[in-house]
């Protein structure tokens, strides 16, 4: 009587844990796909992290190379009278601060996605060649005597920037 | 090239993002795609062919004149 009563309870039992342990597992597939949306959100994060990450890099390493130079052009004038072991410590400084924002850049750019990139190709071939050209009309307006100031290389970076920035407006718009 | 992407994305009630997300590439490389303004590498299509659990074929039609 009692093993029957037992055996009764242990059927129920095992009855209920069979069902749970179902429910368990449809739980576990729901959850499974849960798991999925999130992981779809997380390879989302993965993408705009990896360009939050890149962007970051690139900003604090092209701020820390244009301090360097500007440290560079005024110190002499304004903190260390032209010394030159300090110009050339600086200009040192300033190899290294540029050499790290060419490889946040590099890091930038390869961890664009396949449009992304083609885009920055686009940009990059157009403001290269403008900048080519608006260079070599430029270095020759003097020589020329079209104009009487000495041509400014920096300009060409003006130019290079402007032309870039227009140039990545313009690809922005064609493929969206 | 046409494609299917947004047909299939809309059959499977995705987003931009979610699609986006799942093939690893930006929101915006998604929408150059369903536009056909963007025609995606072969890695990229064999990734959504898997993704979509479908032929290449399936998903992209080439232009009449190939």
């Amino acid at each position: 009587m009692l093993t029957s009563g037992f055996n009764k309870y242990a059927i129920r039992y095992l009855t209920i844990k069979r069902v749970s342990s179902a429910r368990l597992t449809l739980g576990k597939t729901k959850k499974g796909n849960d798991m999925n949306d999130i992981q779809t959100k997380k390879t989302n994060n993965s993408i705009a992290k990896k360009s939050k990450r890149n962007t970051k890099s690139l900003a604090i390493w092209t701020s820390a190379w244009l301090v360097s130079l500007a440290i560079v052009a005024f110190g002499p004038v304004l903190l260390w009278d032209y010394h030159q072991a300090i110009s050339l410590c600086t200009i040192g400084l300033n190899v290294i601060m540029g050499y790290k924002m060419i490889m946040a850049n590099k890091q930038h750019l390869e961890d664009l996605d396949e449009l992304q990139q083609r885009i920055h190709l686009v940009a990059m071939a157009m403001s290269l060649g403008v900048s080519i050209v608006f260079g070599a009309v430029y270095g020759l307006l003097e020589s020329i005597r079209l104009v009487e100031f000495q041509p400014d290389p920096s300009g060409v970076l003006f130019v290079m920037g402007i032309s870039y920035a227009v140039s990545m407006i313009l690809a922005h718009r064609k493929y969206s | 090239m046409k494609n299917r992407f947004k047909v299939l994305r809309a059959e499977r009630d995705w987003t931009q993002a979610d699609l986006a997300a799942e093939l690893d590439v930006s929101r915006q490389t998604i929408i150059a795609i369903e536009k056909g303004k963007y025609d995606p590498s072969l890695s990229l299509a064999f990734k959504a062919a898997k993704l979509f659990e479908m032929p290449i074929e399936a998903i992209f039609q080439a232009p009449e004149s190939i």
